[in-house]
């Protein structure tokens, strides 16, 4: 059997998939649940406003992603930051990732089970959403990375439905007033940090520097992926204003999956089933990415960077997952309190490594004075 | 190894197909022979404060139809009962209407509209509709004579809902759960009425937040139609005038003045004459001036009656309130609004602007 070399390298991918990479992270879970916590439509200023946040977290991100050491993968990072540093760091990165891996896997199979397969147990819908991964995974980062341009294809569509509901009977303009807020609660700090967890995901680009081709024009690409989520985001959640009225927005807890819900059409009926399913690629993309990097980080963390990579210990690790995501699904998922919990916790998460991997690592870089393309 | 290779990638396409039609032995048994997909559900007010709930079964098989009534006490409880009695499972993703009794909407529809919100299998699209009368006897008395009496009904509500014909109140779940959540709005629902011979298009039922408070018909209802639902009508008779306008649309322009005590409700009328049985010269500048004045004031005062018993009864199913939100300032509470709606005064003013009659008037002086 030929060994697997899931992390080798032999080509590197462009600006394009930079791009494609970003906006894809970003709409993983989150912007399912979002307009139900938003909520009011002065929270669309919000949106934009942490978005432009976010831009400012891409230059960073592509400040190191122009370095040598970025694509220099384990190594640079240890010429960084010393090897027990990063074995330390990558050690708390693994909880990061299972994470976020827990709450997009058991929050999408949730919707599943509530929306398509309600006698079904969600642990088999993460058991089979796991074993396609698995096969993505497998193929090593290059074919995972290169996986998002169909991701791309098979979920971008899926908006251009959403237009419907921007034209009358159901768009009402009285329906997104008030536009600026007369006063600030508690909550909204919630959805805040609910909208720049919703944004990370483009911090793991970190981890992908030996993959991708940068040059100048990188931190554009980056910030054309950032803009398109931007732009998703606020159609989404206009849109759902129109749909619901923010009276009603909090009531739903899909809202997203309910506006979907209303399409007709005369051939299939329940479109929201197809586009469900269509948006799968999107975790399968995300998930294998996000496995194949936990497989790296525990085998940095562990110690065990001089023995190859290999199938079998992907494998392994995705079996931990398994386990851990099911006892994960058992203890804290299925009651509502705890889910509530765990969902506040990663936009706590999210929100965290957000903000401080990109600023660390340029921080850094400052300090031992790394420049753009110095070779060291 | 190549071979091995080859089989194996055969083995996950059979494996995907296999799971992407569903056959896994942990989902539904949804064979068409066994289940029994209603199409609608009546529910009418039991003994007790218990509900009624019926419908026709089998609703797809060429068997004999009936019509099944089960007292229970909760919604979901008539659709265990069903399966209990019948030998097919009954399913409700395919309903399409929702017929409620008018007792029972007097009472409050909030629960049943909740049950329906729940559930993922029931669309948002279902259409919900107010009898008056006894359904569940003229289901029986229909099956013999009009097999798919409910399929019927269905395509009526639909056509009629579809490009806003304007005919008929149609609302579906979505639209009334709008209405119903949203401050500043009241639902409303078409009411039909059970007569011996079939079922008729009675008008349309105001809802003070669940509840029925009041049915508006006749000329009220085309009003309600012209001026809310549809903007649209095909034909609005004025017997008063022996006059019929045709293909009738409105444009509707209100303006409220800043403190809220006087709204000026401005409903622009594009139309023409299709029939006129009067004594009246319409070719004539003049006259065609004069009737257009009189419909006017006929609609005006018709209108403002119509909106005052909306105020007394506290409805505002025309979401006037709506008027009052503005970007740059917080909403007014929706107590403090129905208040200043009880006082409000407001005025109503029509617009009409009539084609003249385009081919000959019967009564020509010159011939």
């Amino acid at each position: 059997m030929e060994t697997h070399q899931l992390f080798k390298k032999n080509e590197t991918y462009n600006g394009l998939y930079a791009m494609l990479l970003v906006n894809r992270l970003q709409m993983l879970y989150f912007f399912l649940i979002m307009p139900s916590i938003l909520i009011n439509p002065y929270m669309i200023w919000v949106l934009i406003a942490v978005g432009i946040l976010s831009q400012l977290n891409l230059l960073l991100l592509s400040k190191w992603l122009l370095t040598r050491l970025s694509s220099n993968g384990y190594n640079g990072f240890v010429q960084l930051f010393g090897e027990k540093l990063v074995r330390f760091l990558s050690f708390i990165g693994l909880f990061f990732i299972l994470l976020k891996l827990s709450v997009i896997t058991l929050g999408f199979s949730e919707i599943i089970q509530t929306f398509m397969f309600p006698s079904t147990d969600t642990n088999f819908l993460v058991f089979f959403i796991f074993l396609f991964c698995c096969y993505v995974a497998s193929k090593g980062v290059e074919h995972t990375i290169r996986f998002v341009l169909i991701s791309f294809f098979c979920t971008f569509w899926m908006i251009t439905f959403f237009v419907f509901f921007f034209f009358p009977p159901i768009a009402q303009l009285s329906d997104l007033y008030p536009l600026i807020p007369m006063d600030w609660k508690v909550e909204n700090w919630k959805a805040f940090f609910l909208i720049l967890s919703s944004y990370s995901g483009p911090e793991f680009l970190v981890f992908l520097g030996p993959w991708l081709k940068t040059n100048n024009k990188t931190f554009r690409y980056l910030s054309y992926g950032n803009a398109l989520t931007v732009v998703e985001y606020v159609f989404l959640f206009i849109a759902s204003l129109l749909y619901f009225g923010s009276n009603y927005l909090s009531k739903s807890k899909y809202p997203i999956i309910n506006m979907a819900r209303y399409f007709q059409n005369p051939v299939f009926e329940r479109i929201d089933m197809v586009m469900l399913s269509f948006e799968l690629f999107n975790l399968v993309f995300a998930v294998s990415l996000f496995l194949l990097l936990f497989y790296g980080a525990s085998k940095i963390a562990f110690g065990k960077m001089s023995k190859p990579s290999s199938g079998k210990g992907l494998l392994f690790s995705v079996f931990l997952i398994f386990i851990g995501m099911v006892l994960v699904n058992e203890l804290f998922w299925k009651s509502w309190e705890k889910q509530n919990f765990l969902l506040n916790l990663q936009i706590i998460a999210g929100s965290i490594s957000y903000f401080l991997v990109p600023l660390i690592i340029v921080l850094v870089m400052k300090k031992k004075g790394v420049k753009k393309h110095a070779s060291t | 190894m190549r071979l091995h290779k080859k089989i194996f990638k055969r083995l996950i396409l059979l494996f995907m197909t296999f799971w992407l039609s569903g056959c896994a032995h942990f989902t539904k048994n949804n064979l068409i022979e066994e289940i029994s997909p209603i199409t609608f559900l009546s529910i009418s007010k039991g003994d007790k404060g218990k509900l009624k709930i019926s419908t026709i079964l089998p609703p797809l098989s060429k068997e004999k139809k009936i019509v099944m009534s089960q007292e229970v006490s909760l919604l979901k409880e008539g659709v265990q009962k069903y399966n209990l009695n019948f030998y097919q499972e009954i399913k409700s993703g395919q309903m399409r209407m929702l017929v409620i009794s008018e007792e029972l909407g007097k009472d409050g529809i909030m629960s049943i509209i909740n049950v329906l919100l729940t559930d993922p299998d029931i669309s948002l699209r279902i259409y919900l509709v107010i009898v008056k009368g006894n359904f569940e006897e003229y289901l029986e008395s229909q099956l013999d004579k009009d097999e798919n009496f409910d399929y019927s009904f269905y395509r009526m509500l639909k056509h009629y809902e579809e490009k806003n014909q304007g005919e008929l109140t149609v609302v579906n779940l979505h639209e009334f759960k709008n209405l119903l959540y949203t401050p500043y709005s009241d639902p409303f629902l078409p009411v039909f009425k059970i007569q011996e011979d079939g079922v008729s298009y009675e008008g349309t039922a105001l809802f003070q937040d669940d509840k029925l408070v009041e049915t508006i018909s006749s000329l009220d209802d085309r009003i309600f139609q012209l001026i809310n639902n549809d903007h649209y009508l095909e034909v609005l008779p004025i017997p008063k005038f022996e006059v019929v306008l045709g293909h009738v649309r409105s444009k509707i322009i209100v303006d409220i003045d800043s403190s809220y005590s006087t709204m000026t409700y401005t409903v622009n009328i594009d139309t023409r004459i299709e029939e006129y049985r009067g004594e009246k010269q319409l070719f004539d500048p003049k006259e065609l001036e004069n009737m257009k004045k009189n419909i006017e004031t006929h609609l005006e005062k018709q209108t403002h009656e119509l909106v005052k018993k909306m105020q007394e009864l506290k409805v505002d199913p025309l979401q006037l309130g709506v008027q009052t939100k503005r970007p740059f300032s917080k909403p007014m509470e929706e107590k403090k609004w129905i208040e200043m709606f009880e006082k409000m005064d407001i005025k109503i003013k029509y617009i009409i602007n009539i084609d003249s009659l385009t081919d000959a008037n019967s009564k020509r002086q010159n011939l």
